[in-house]
Order: structure tokens, then C-alpha cells, then sequence
């Protein structure tokens, strides 16, 4: 089947089939593709050796529809390529490579972007490995971090410099789900780029996690590089590490010598599930998470020990009008998301820490639906207190300083009955 | 080829799309036909898939055989040969045989009308006076399981081929490497590739070779019906076992003879000055490599080495549970054939579905402990023997 008769199908139907016949592998007579376990090929010839050699890295000369030559797994095998044609399909864009792990994939994009002097402006609210790479590492390369406040674009147009290079940040951000407007980022960038010449182009990348390809298709508003961590939502069962940068095609091939040179390559064994079983059932899961999201938001926006709910299908979220905007899904409908961030009240800073912490020893000891774990996007319902796990070093009333709310929980709603959920939870805030 | 050739090579050759040196996990249940009766050979995971198909060949010709079929277990590879008989048939299996098989025919099979005589294969002439007009097959391990007693295969198979029963071994012990049955004469090689062609303690799997066309194809027949059949993965693991199985059973057979040869020593005394530990009390070493041991001039003749398995007595059942208890690297668990080294007490673990009496007029007494001697280095392992049996 073509491609211009596989585009009459809804995306649901593609998640599912992805492209039907891929040159990357003849297994279409086996209906679900084999799992390839072999590090290396066998060449029919030096010459076909040195072909592929060749053309890896060098793909954009090639015609469409050429069968690739694998050689050894670091450099590409079937699995993989599959995977990556279908989380293009399912993102909206030209182009995937994958990842060992979503880190992987965030530092293989700063790397192919940026060179020494080059500057990188990202949102002051970032998942914590992302600020440890921009933090620990960047400034030896003697690449620029500059962190602003992206939900008010005012910011970016003053930040930006004949440095800046890339433009990094996440909406729904890690942990407390602050949105940013994505379009008018672009549209800020877009502006700038005007006078700039082809290589001194300003790239604008988003990490999608929170809100999958299913809520959210930032290259359709003009970002240029999707990361994913498909250990989250895509892989969706929680068995396998992987990430992913989707972007243009023009890029694929020097983010893959990027990956062939740095080896964080995806293993076929990982590949394979989250190929077979976390992608094609991603609107499934996202559809019965958005439900029980939306009923447990409204459950704790309610409740009398909570100050307040960040969850982008609240109304009275800060930017509930954003997020209907932005977060839709492959069929128009608003789709805010599986995670939500709440706190709990105290007295202060240091009393609303101990009482997130109380919550969740409570959740620990007692709760059968809610485990307390890090990670997210799983069919689990898991919870994490930043402020006595992952920040717990630092005085409640310094983690307000850096932006964390000693109170606050993150909740990555699963595939369990919402009541099952809201009823562990009740008991758990009771405790308060 | 020669055997380690024919182990990392038969039946996987490159993948043909991709030149993937390794054969894919098949990983899939069916196959796309592109019209009506016309397929590319693989219809339904359950009669055949490809990963699968790999590891048959391969086992085929590691023994000597034309055709290969692979199971979920050892126990489906030997439910599917007796499923062979029909009511009435009647079948001689030696009497100490695995107690799984044992089971299977005396507390399953016998509802089914067939009929089961266990005799002590080592003496050939009960074999022909166990044979009646309906005796179709005849299923015998050499070395069995655990007193590893041997039987002339070749002049059983003589006495059976005269009268056209069906001859199966079951070839665990050995495996390919030290011992091809098919070669010997008889029709069936049955394995539990759990234990040394899986090697490893991580996949549960049976097998059955054959070069009879006949067999093959009323075997597959039953695998088909039956249903009992490896996954992708767990053939895929089979492959990757099969193609170190001969320098693995090299080092299984150096160290159990070493084990072999070290207890045997004690028993005669010669080291008792120079020891560290002082050995108490084993009755009897049982090793088919010993010089001493009654049918070591058979298996010279039919095995080419002597295999991983080493058993021993001690007096009586207390004295094997508190030496059972002081084993600090062999680890007390049933299976064996991995390269860590197993150590078990038959008569209350794999054999204990046998009837206590039964089992000691076999001579598989209380005070029998099995080793599974692994590839670890064998000082360590004579150490760890030594201070158990302090």
C-alpha cells in the first residue's frame, strides 16, 4: 500500500499499522514484526559494505523507498526504524530517531544544535535531569544556559541573542504543569530567524512527555524538534526505556551519526514493546486517563486540604484557555493530559512539606492503586512528593525560592477505576 | 561439519531480508496469506514458526538426525512419543527412570489403556522376557537418573528392531555432544533442553529428534494437536545455548570427573593423610568415567565422555540432609545441566513420586545425593564438597 492510499485512514487506525509496508524490513508476511536480536549482518559484498558505509549519514541524497543496508545494530536494524516511522506518523513530523533513554535523546539534540559560544535559553521549570545536563555539563563545553519564565513570552524576546541557538522547554512543564504557549513561541522565533542566515537559525524544541503526541502535536505550531521519554506515556506499560527526537527530515542524518558516535542507541529488545504494545495503544490509554484525570481534579479541587489543583482540564486552572487551544487531540477534542499537581495545605512552607511527606508515607503503606514511585505515564497510577524525595535536602522555604512548592504532589493518573483512585486518595488526605 | 561447527551454524543461517547474523525472535502468532492456500510455509505459531524451525534443524543435526520437533517441556517431548501407542499397546521403560516419566506413563498414561512394564534395562535378557506380542515401544536414559546405570543401546535396539518396537532414549544426560543415540540405532532421541542444551537455568523446553519420515510426521501431527510448543523467545534462548554446548559440556565433563575421581580417593583412602577436612563415611562414588565402575567399558563404547552428573551415598538419610545443608556454592535445588552446579537428594526431590520400595530395589536409597557439577572452577568446588562433607 502507498502512502497517499494509507492517508485516508484516521490516526488511531496508524498508531496501530504504522506504515503498513516499511522497506525497513520484508516480515510482512509475520502479522506482528519480529524482535531483531543480532548485533550484526551479514553483507553480500565489500562493495555493499562500503555502500552502506556511504550512504549512513548521507540518506537525504537517496531515493525514497530504498531498501537500507543494516550493518550493525548501533548504526540501525528493522526494529527500530519501524518504531521510528511510526512515532514520525504519530507526532506529525518528518522524521524520528531514537534513544536509549529519554536523556539520551535530550542530550543527543543539545548536542547536534550547539557548539562552543553558542547559547541556549530554556523555561526556569525543567525535569531535573534536563537541568542537571544544561547545569553540570554545558558550561564546560562553554555553551550558555540562560533560564527564563516561557509562560510569558515578553521574556524570551528579551533573552534572545545572537548566541541563542536553541529554545528548550516542556508544556505541561516537570512537576507542577505550568503550559506555555507554544505558537507564540514559534511565532517569537519565526521573527528572529527572518534575518538570519540558514546555519545561525534559531531551533525551537519541546520535551512532549507529559502531554504525548496524543494531546499535543507541537510540530503542527511550528516547534522543530519533538523529544519524547518513551519509558513514559508511549511505552505506557513501564517495562522499557527508550526516547526519541522527531524533527525534519533534514536532519535525521546527523542525529544519527550523533548516535552512532555517542551510543545511546535503543535496544531492539525495548524497541519491540513499545513498537508492538505501547504505541498502538497510546489513544486507548490516554482517552480512559483523561476521564479519570479530569474526575480525580475535581475530587481534590474540592477537598478541604488542598490549597489548590494545577490540571489543564480544570477551568480554573491559570491556563485552562491555553491548554484548550493546544491540547487537543487527534480528533479536535480537548485532551488535558494524565498528570495532575496538587498541594496540600499548611500552616507554612515547612508544615505543608510535612504534610505532603504524611501523605505520601500514608499512599506507601496503604494504598493498593496509587504507588509511590517515580516515573509517569504509567497504566499505575504513581504519585511523588518533590519537596521530602527529590528536594528533600533542601529548607522547605529555599525549595520556594527555586520555584518547587514544598506542598506539592505529582500524580500520574493510570488506568485503574477513577473512584478505586479517588478513594485511596481520600484516605490518604485524612490523614491531614 | 564437525559438531561445534554444526552447533553455531545448522539451521540459522543469516536472515535472509536483513543479513541479521542472529535468527529474529519470530515474535509473532500468525502470518499474513496473500490469497487462499497460498503461504510462505508458516500459517499459525502453534504448527510452526520460524524461530522455532531454527532451533529443530539445529538440534536435528547435533543428533544425527533428520528431523527435529520442539516442545514446551520434556514432559510434553516424551507425552507426545507415547501418544504414539494406542489402548492396549504395551511399553518397556527401565525402571529407574526420571520420576516425571515415571509419572506420567504409570499415573497418566495407564487411564488410556496402555500398559507399562519397568525392568532393569542393564541386564538385556529382561528386556526380552519383558516383551509381549503388544510391546511397541521400548524407552530407556542411559545413563539414567541419578545412579547413571548404563544400558547397551545397541543391543537393545537389536532385540526390538527383530520385532519392530519403537526405541526411544532419552538423551539428557549426555546431551548430543557426548552420545547420539540415532547412531546407536534407535528411532527416537528424546531431551529436556531445559537441561544441557539450555545450560543456563533460564528456559524450560523438550525435544525430539528422529530420522524415521514416518515418525516425524505423525510426531508433528501430535505437537499440532496437542499443542505443547516453545515460545519464539524460548527457542530463540535454545539457539543461543546450543551453539556454546560444546565447550560448556568439555568443562561439565572435566570437573565431574576431577568431583569423580576426588571422591573416589576418599573412599579408598589414599588421601586421607594430606586432607584438611576429614571425609566421613561415603559409601559408594557413581560415575560412569571411574575405572571401577561395573559398566564403564559400555559407556567407553557408546558415550565419547562421561558427562556432568555425579552421584554419591552416604550412610542414611540424616547424615545426606545435614550434608545437603552445608553446601555453600552448590545450590540445593532440582533441574540440572546449568552451568552453576545444582546439588539434590533424589528420593525426596526428583524422584519422589516413585514408591519409596520401588526406588531402594533400584538402589536409589535416602542416602543418595545427585551433583550437577557446573563450569565453575573445580577447586572451588572440590573446597566446597570437602567442607560439606566434613
Amino acid at each position: 500500500m502507498n502512502d497517499n492510499k494509507e492517508k485516508k485512514y484516521s490516526m488511531e487506525t496508524h498508531l496501530i499499522y504504522g506504515k503498513a509496508f516499511t522497506e525497513k524490513w520484508d516480515y510482512n508476511h509475520h502479522v506482528v514484526p519480529p524482535i531483531s536480536s543480532s548485533t550484526t549482518f551479514r553483507l553480500d559484498s565489500a562493495e555493499r559494505g562500503a555502500l552502506g558505509f556511504a550512504e549512513f549519514g548521507n540518506t537525504c541524497n537517496l531515493p525514497n523507498g530504498e531498501e537500507p543496508i543494516y550493518i550493525y545494530d548501533r548504526l540501525g536494524e528493522p526494529n527500530k526504524e519501524i518504531l521510528e516511522e511510526n512515532l514520525a506518523y504519530a507526532e506529525l513530523g518528518e522524521t524520528a530517531v531514537t534513544f536509549a533513554s529519554g536523556m539520551g535523546a535530550i542530550s543527543a539534540i543539545f548536542g547536534v544544535l550547539t557548539k562552543t559560544g553558542d547559547e541556549i535559553i530554556c523555561h526556569k521549570t525543567l525535569y531535573g535531569c534536563t537541568f542537571s545536563l544544561l547545569n553540570n555539563w554545558y558550561p564546560r563545553y562553554n555553551v550558555g544556559v540562560k533560564k527564563v519564565d516561557l509562560t510569558d513570552s515578553f521574556n524570551l524576546e528579551n533573552a534572545i541573542s545572537e548566541k541563542t541557538k536553541v529554545v528548550y522547554f516542556e508544556s505541561p512543564s516537570n512537576p507542577n504543569l505550568e503550559l506555555i504557549d507554544i505558537k507564540q513561541i514559534t511565532d517569537i522565533v519565526k521573527k528572529f530567524n527572518a534575518n538570519r542566515n540558514e546555519t545561525d537559525q534559531i531551533k525551537v524544541v519541546i520535551d512532549n512527555t507529559f502531554a504525548t503526541p496524543f494531546c499535543q502535536r507541537p510540530i503542527t505550531l511550528g516547534v522543530d524538534f519533538v523529544i519524547h521519554s518513551l519509558t513514559k506515556n508511549i511505552g505506557g506499560f513501564g517495562t522499557d526505556m527508550g526516547g526519541v527526537i522527531v524533527g525534519p527530515k533534514k536532519y535525521r542524518d546527523v542525529i544519527m551519526l550523533y548516535r552512532k558516535d555517542f551510543g545511546a542507541v535503543l535496544g531492539t529488545k525495548s524497541a519491540w514493546p513499545i513498537m508492538v504494545y505501547g504505541l498502538t495503544s497510546l489513544p486507548i490509554r490516554l482517552q480512559k486517563e483523561i476521564n479519570s484525570a479530569m474526575k480525580v481534579a475535581e475530587y481534590l479541587e474540592k477537598h478541604p486540604a488542598i490549597t489548590y489543583v494545577n490540571y489543564p482540564g480544570l477551568p480554573s486552572f491559570k491556563y485552562y484557555e491555553l491548554a484548550k487551544r493546544q491540547m487537543i487531540d487527534y480528533n479536535e477534542n480537548f485532551a488535558p493530559g494524565n498528570m495532575i499537581y496538587f498541594a496540600v495545605k499548611g500552616k507554612n512552607a515547612e508544615e505543608g512539606k510535612e504534610n505532603g511527606r504524611k501523605v505520601m508515607d500514608f499512599i506507601a503503606k496503604n494504598s493498593y492503586t496509587i504507588t509511590l514511585a517515580v516515573s509517569l505515564g504509567h497504566i499505575r497510577t504513581l504519585c511523588e512528593h518533590p519537596g521530602s524525595m527529590t528536594h528533600s535536602m533542601i529548607p522547605a522555604e529555599e525549595q520556594i525560592k527555586e520555584g518547587i512548592d514544598p506542598a506539592g504532589i505529582r500524580l500520574s493518573v493510570g488506568l485503574e477505576d477513577p473512584a478505586d483512585i479517588i478513594m485511596d486518595l481520600s484516605e490518604a488526605l485524612s490523614q491531614i | 561439519m564437525g559438531f561445534s561447527t554444526d552447533a553455531i551454524h545448522a539451521g540459522q543461517p543469516p536472515d535472509p531480508s536483513t543479513g541479521a547474523i542472529i535468527t529474529p525472535i519470530f515474535q509473532t502468532t500468525t502470518y499474513y496469506q496473500e490469497e487462499l492456500g497460498k503461504d510462505k510455509g508458516y500459517v499459525y505459531s502453534r504448527s510452526a514458526n520460524p524461530t522455532r524451525t531454527a532451533l529443530e534443524k539445529n538440534i536435528a543435526v547435533l543428533e544425527k538426525g533428520k528431523y527435529g520437533l520442539a516442545f514446551s517441556s520434556g514432559m510434553a517431548a516424551i507425552h507426545t512419543v507415547s501418544k504414539l501407542l494406542k489402548a492396549g499397546d504395551h511399553a518397556v521403560v527401565s525402571n529407574d527412570v526420571y520420576g516425571g516419566t515415571y509419572r506420567l506413563f504409570q499415573k497418566v498414561m495407564n487411564d488410556y489403556g496402555l500398559e507399562f512394564t519397568f525392568i532393569d534395562m542393564t541386564d538385556l535378557q529382561n528386556l526380552k522376557e519383558a516383551i509381549k506380542p503388544n510391546t511397541r515401544l521400548v524407552h530407556l536414559e542411559s545413563p539414567t537418573n541419578p545412579l547413571l546405570t548404563i544400558t547397551d543401546i545397541p543391543g537393545a535396539v537389536e532385540i526390538c528392531k527383530a520385532k519392530n518396537i519403537i526405541v526411544s532414549v532419552d538423551n539428557t544426560f549426555m546431551s548430543p555432544y557426548f552420545q547420539n543415540p540415532l547412531l546407536l540405532g534407535v528411532d527416537l532421541v528424546i531431551h529436556s533442553s531445559t537441561k544441557y542444551l539450555g545450560g543456563h537455568s533460564d528456559v524450560i523446553g523438550g525435544m525430539i529428534v528422529t530420522s524415521s519420515e514416518e515418525l516425524y510426521e505423525r510426531m508433528k501431527f501430535i505437537q499440532n494437536s496437542i499443542g505443547a510448543v516453545p515460545s519464539p523467545f524460548d527457542s530463540w534462548l535454545l539457539l543461543r545455548s546450543t551453539k556454546t554446548l560444546a565447550v560448556r559440556m568439555e568443562r561439565h565433563n572435566y570437573n565431574a570427573f576431577e568431583i569423580a575421581k576426588f571422591l573416589q580417593s576418599n573412599i579408598s583412602g589414599e588421601n586421607r593423610a594430606n586432607a584438611k577436612y576429614r571425609i566421613k563415611n561415603i559409601k559408594r562414588v557413581i560415575y560412569p568415567g571411574l575405572e571401577n565402575y561395573p559398566q564403564h567399558e559400555i559407556a567407553k563404547k557408546q558415550m565419547t565422555g562421561f558427562g556432568g552428573m555425579v552421584s554419591f551415598e552416604v550412610e542414611n538419610f540424616e547424615r545426606a540432609k545435614d550434608v545437603l545443608h552445608k553446601f555453600k556454592l552448590f545450590t540445593l535445588a532440582e533441574s540440572l545441566g546449568g552451568v552453576e552446579s545444582l546439588v539434590c537428594h533424589p528420593a525426596t526431590m526428583t524422584h519422589a513420586s516413585i514408591p519409596k520400595e520401588e526406588r531402594e530395589k533400584n538402589g536409589l536409597t535416602d542416602g543418595i545425593i545427585r551433583l550437577s557439577v557446573g563450569i565453575e572452577d573445580v577447586f572451588d568446588l572440590i573446597d566446597d564438597i570437602k567442607q560439606a562433607l566434613a
